[in-house]
């Protein structure tokens, strides 16, 4: 009879302690559980009128991350990951890998990264449960604690906290994109294909040192969070065009700012697409100050028009 | 006679001729009235009947052609009729974004030679050789070839030329977003602070 009571008992607590868990918590498990568990995901990716299934597998090999992403229509595409290197094999050019300690993609780095960071920008709320991909699950939303940036809510299994479904939603709560798991495989052990990319011999990581060193563009405002992640000067693909350019980043969306000298063509005030990309454009005397970003058209503009030069 | 023809139709119509008799069926005009009769009676008995029944296409046919007008060669001139439809598109191309993920992925590679090229002084003028694959918008068309450039062509050009620009930002950021990703492991700090949890 005892030994039933500490079965029970060990079966309830570690619900009862899921019933206490703060939503902050919840993410933090599931940074957790991206980093350090072995598991196979089947999910899809709906993007406007874009459908893309994907397959996803993580695991440790001789204690270094191993991941790897298939594009699972079209050509091929994939993606694989060791440690902090990241190849890209397509089907219409030589593979190469850039640095980085997450595949893009899937959810977005910020997940499996540090979750303290995001709370400058955004506030935690637990949502309600609810079954995905034959799982139990609990919701958490993540929003902005201003009104300058699209809010997220990512559904996380109860059991092993890998997130089972993700929606990025606009201000009035349109969604712009979702990526839904239909199926989570927990391994016991890194399978073959991870142990196969993992002795494989990747091409060497493109040199990025070379980045030339911009103006000293400086921000009036910017939405509490944002950060300046790099700065630089080069060219557009495509068109040659030289720039001046500043990434920002609040941890969860990344916003490109260019400023180049305006052309004869004159660009679209704001445009806005289905995915939540937007592109807003503004002059400064022959200045032309392009931002580019999944945030809504009119933070663009004000952290265009918000740049100065010290 | 008559009756005899008809027999003679009918068993065309069902197969059951030689090819001899067939080719004199053929030459006999009046007979393919009768022809084209028993092929719809037996579409008829066999449900195979179309929707419409147009009875005498051939004739509808040569009098389609009488009365178009003759035309020779100025049907080009219809090509510009587009921008409208063109004007209309500067949102709808954000569907395209698969394609410039992809896109932006070819670029990487030219992007790395183009940084390369810049450590060399400013060359401003000189094209860059290594990324001249598509041809810039609005220089290489024929437009030139049309007489009188219209204000229509020019509005034209312009859209295009929006368009472009538009695609080669956001190319440009789809592609910073994947290199910034490792730009920011070069920061050492930022990865330390990442605790593990609890």
């Amino acid at each position: 009879m005892r030994l039933f009571l500490l079965v029970l008992l060990t079966i309830t607590f570690p619900t009862l302690a899921q019933e206490d868990m703060t939503p902050k918590a919840w993410l933090e498990n599931m940074s957790q559980a991206l980093r350090q568990q072995e598991f196979k995901i089947s999910l899809i990716q709906l993007q406007a009128d874009h459908i893309r299934p994907l397959v996803y597998i993580h695991g440790h090999v001789e204690d270094q991350e191993v991941a790897f992403l298939e594009h699972l229509n079209g050509p091929p595409k994939n993606a694989v990951r060791v440690g902090n290197t990241v190849t890209f094999i397509e089907h219409d050019q030589p593979a190469y890998s850039v640095n980085a300690d997450r595949i893009q993609g899937i959810v977005p780095p910020a997940f499996a990264g540090d979750i303290s960071a995001l709370e400058s920008g955004y506030q935690f709320v637990l949502g309600g449960r609810s079954r995905l991909a034959g799982r139990p699950s609990q919701s958490i939303r993540i929003i902005p604690k201003d009104n300058l940036r699209y809010s997220y809510q990512v559904w996380l299994d109860m059991e092993t906290y890998l997130p089972l479904r993700y929606d990025m939603l606009s201000q009035d709560k349109q969604l712009l994109e979702q990526i839904l798991v239909v199926e989570l495989l927990v391994l016991e052990d890194a399978p073959e294909i991870l142990k196969e990319a993992y002795k494989q011999e990747w091409p060497p990581v493109i040199k990025q040192s070379d980045r030339i060193a911009a103006d000293n563009w400086q921000f009036k405002w910017l939405p509490v969070g944002f950060e300046v992640l790099v700065k630089d000067s080069h060219r557009l693909i495509g068109s040659h065009e030289a720039v001046e350019y500043i990434s920002l980043s609040d941890g969860l969306t990344q916003i490109s700012v260019y400023v180049a000298r305006a052309g004869e063509t004159v660009l679209p005030e704001e445009i806005v697409g289905r995915n939540g990309l937007s592109l807003s454009t503004i002059r400064k005397g022959n200045a032309e100050i392009v931002a580019v970003g999944k945030a809504p058209a009119e933070t663009l503009t004000r952290i265009a028009e918000s740049i100065t030069i010290e | 006679m008559d009756k005899l023809g008809q027999e003679w139709v009918s068993a065309a119509v069902d197969g059951e001729t030689d090819a001899q008799t067939l080719a004199e069926l053929a030459a006999d005009t009046d007979s393919h009235e009768l022809w084209q009769d028993y092929h719809m009676i037996g579409d008829a008995m066999r449900g195979e009947l179309p929707q419409q029944i147009n009875l005498d296409l051939t004739a509808n046919i040569a009098a389609a052609i009488e009365q178009e007008p003759a035309i020779v060669a100025p049907k080009v001139t219809q090509q510009p009729a587009k921008p409208a439809a063109k004007l209309a598109n500067v949102i709808p191309m954000f569907k395209q974004f698969g394609q410039y993920a992809i896109a932006a992925s070819v670029a990487l590679v030219a992007v790395v030679g183009v940084q390369n090229y810049n450590q060399t002084p400013e060359i401003d003028a000189s094209p860059l050789p290594v990324l001249n694959t598509r041809p810039l918008v609005g220089s290489a068309t024929p437009v030139s070839l049309q007489t009188g450039p219209t204000q229509q062509n020019r509005a034209n050009e312009q859209v295009r030329e929006q368009r472009h620009r538009v695609n080669t930002y956001i190319q440009d950021h789809m592609l910073q977003q994947r290199l910034n990703n490792g730009a920011k492991l070069e920061q050492p700090s930022d990865m330390i602070a990442i605790p593990v949890n609890q």
